[in-house]
């Protein structure tokens, strides 16, 4: 069920993006006028800049709407402009897309406290300079503004070893990508891992995320077996190679002491 | 043995095996002060080689279609038996050819060899070079990676300079107005059969005058076994008392060629990541326009040379000059002298241009 629904949320957010795709981001009218802009009207560009959303090339369109491409009706109701939400509409406006992420949230504290003026997305995660959901988002700072840290402190530490796992075979993946690598099924596993482990962030029940980490480690060790084979693959290349090397120089050797002796 | 004697004899009964060999390769006599510098023509003879045999095994499992080239690439390098090793020899080899095309025609510089009565060797030797670099530029395009999209729209953008006719020529190298399915065809065909076929036929054209005319003699040491062409009538430039091509030259390339082969494997094995920059391994997404798109080290120097001057067609234009003059070298430099140090004016330039190569493709590369 859980799978099911992650997989809903991920295939919603490919088809946005890919529908986002159709504008470049930096190309829309939004970004062309905004930058130009002093203050609040201006600050939201730069905050989108270095953003998630910028990396993955959804523009401002893909959450308020309009027309990218028609700027003088950009911001028109019929062109389906949305505006800024409302504080208790914004999980509903984010959850457009991430919708496996707006269940958690719904059935977490925080979102059961939404309509008691509990957090929306942006208290944590921020409106526009939004970054990939980490574990760095828990910290006593953040928590702190609303309750104290105790609590989120215990979570964090029993998630952090996994944390630490994940950006480590991330790492790794991206590191056999760019050696094309086909590492779409070990990055498919990972982005599903990842976000049921992420899908624990927004859970306040320290038992409940103890006992799902040791689940989402069972499937980390998969992708890292399946790592450790594509290494030892690679140091058999790297032999076979050193191998070749040298019989290619001892065959030029040869070559070139048979040569002296015609000389 | 016995079997392998009267295999030749009833061979060279038939059609005169044995003056062949004596003509071409024992009795072929090569200056007595011949370097290793000259078997750079046989490495790269080894090189296109096995640039064919290795696009052949390649063409069993790409597909020319930009929904599919990609993952075709990917089938190759993760699923065929040895197929990152053919994939990573063709790539590796494309940019060794240059480099060792480049060294060629540097050695024959630094000697004279382009020099009269050279005329025709050296121009072919150019077209060659303009003909790898032309394979290497459509062979780019065919994994439609990321790197493969972008850096084809860059470089078919440039000939958007020139003036009146830039833009039908764009379109007409793109097949269409955006690099797309139409490009990835015209460039497949260029690549494996026009290109190849025109490589050929110089390398033909280029082995033809060089048996007419005659091995040039170095400048260096003493030969003593030349028989000089004087300019009043066609005469082969002989070696009289010189060492036979078979086994002793043929050795010398074969040395070379294994040294080659070394250097070769140790970059596909060990590193050849050096010539593929990230998204060499991305797909081709006409919607997301890499940050920093640069072409192949080769062309960094021209990629560079575009962006110094205020409007493309200047950079254009003094890369066509540039190259015309290296092209018409032979013809603009008379003298008979071919020692380098002897050639103080030569020398300067030569190392002006290479410095100046080497200074605009560091700084296209950082730029």
């Amino acid at each position: 069920m859980m799978m099911r629904r992650l997989f809903t949320g991920l295939i919603v957010v490919f088809v946005i993006a890919m529908g986002c795709g159709a504008v470049q981001a930096e190309d829309t009218v939004c970004i062309t006028c905004h930058s130009a802009m002093e203050g609040k009207y201006g600050e939201p560009v730069k905050l989108w800049k270095g953003s998630i959303h910028e990396e993955n090339g959804i523009a401002c369109n893909a959450c308020h709407g309009g027309d990218p491409k028609d700027a003088p009706n950009a911001m028109k109701k019929e062109r389906g402009f949305l505006g800024a939400p409302k504080y208790n509409e914004v999980p509903s406006f984010c959850g457009r897309c991430h919708v496996g992420v707006l269940k958690d949230y719904l059935a977490s504290g925080h979102g059961r406290a939404l309509a008691a003026g509990g957090p929306n997305c942006v208290i944590c995660h921020g409106s526009h300079q939004i970054v990939k959901a980490s574990l760095e988002l828990i910290n006593e700072k953040s928590c702190s503004r609303c309750h104290s840290y105790e609590r989120a402190k215990l979570i964090k530490a029993a998630m952090q070893e996994t944390e630490g796992n994940i950006v480590a075979i991330d790492g790794r993946i991206s590191g056999y990508k760019q050696t094309g690598t086909d590492v779409e099924k070990m990055e498919k596993e990972l982005f599903a891992t990842r976000n049921r482990f992420h899908s624990l962030f927004h859970n306040v029940d320290v038992k409940k995320v103890t006992d799902e980490s040791a689940g989402i480690k069972a499937d980390l060790k998969k992708i890292e077996n399946s790592l450790t084979t594509l290494d030892e693959q690679k140091g058999r290349r790297k032999l076979a190679g050193a191998i070749a090397v040298a019989l290619a120089l001892v065959a030029g050797l040869l070559v070139h002491l048979l040569r002296k002796t015609y000389e | 043995m016995e079997l392998l004697k009267k295999l030749y004899k009833w061979i060279d009964v038939r059609i005169g095996a044995g003056e062949i060999v004596e003509k071409e390769l024992t009795g072929y006599l090569l200056p007595r002060n011949i370097n290793a510098w000259y078997s750079l023509g046989s490495v790269l003879l080894f090189i296109f080689a096995l640039q064919v045999v290795s696009g052949i095994l390649l063409l069993i499992y790409y597909v020319p279609d930009a929904d599919k080239a990609f993952k075709s690439v990917t089938y190759i390098m993760n699923d065929v038996p040895f197929g990152w090793l053919i994939r990573m020899c063709h790539a590796v080899g494309s940019n060794m050819m240059v480099l060792v095309l480049l060294l060629h025609m540097l050695s024959v510089l630094c000697m004279g060899s382009y020099k009269s009565p050279r005329e025709f060797n050296w121009l072919t030797g150019f077209i060659l070079l303009t003909m790898v670099q032309g394979i290497s530029l459509t062979g780019y395009l065919l994994p439609w990676s990321q790197l493969s999209f972008w850096a084809t729209t860059v470089a078919t953008n440039s000939a958007n300079a020139i003036p009146v006719i830039g833009p039908h020529l764009v379109e007409f190298l793109r097949g269409s107005k955006m690099v797309g399915p139409a490009t990835l065809g015209r460039f497949f065909a260029l690549h494996v059969a026009v290109i190849p076929i025109g490589i050929a036929a110089m390398i033909g054209a280029h082995l033809f005058f060089l048996k007419r005319t005659g091995v040039s003699t170095p400048p260096f040491g003493r030969d003593g076994t030349t028989t000089p062409w004087t300019g009043d009538a066609y005469r082969y430039e002989g070696h009289p008392g010189g060492i036979p091509f078979f086994p002793n030259y043929a050795l010398e390339d074969l040395r070379s060629v294994f040294i080659y082969l070394a250097l070769f494997l140790a970059v596909v094995f060990f590193d050849p990541y050096i010539f593929f920059p990230r998204d060499a391994f991305l797909p081709a997404n006409p919607l997301v326009t890499p940050a920093h798109i640069k072409p192949e080290w080769y062309f960094l120097a021209n990629y560079q040379t575009l962006k110094i001057f205020p409007n493309e067609l200047i950079g254009l234009s003094v890369q066509g000059a540039a190259m015309t003059f290296l092209a018409l070298l032979p013809f603009i430099d008379r003298g008979r002298e071919r020692h380098p140090l002897k050639r103080p004016l030569f020398l300067a330039c030569a190392i002006g241009g290479l410095l100046l190569w080497i200074g605009l493709s560091v700084w296209g590369h950082y730029s």
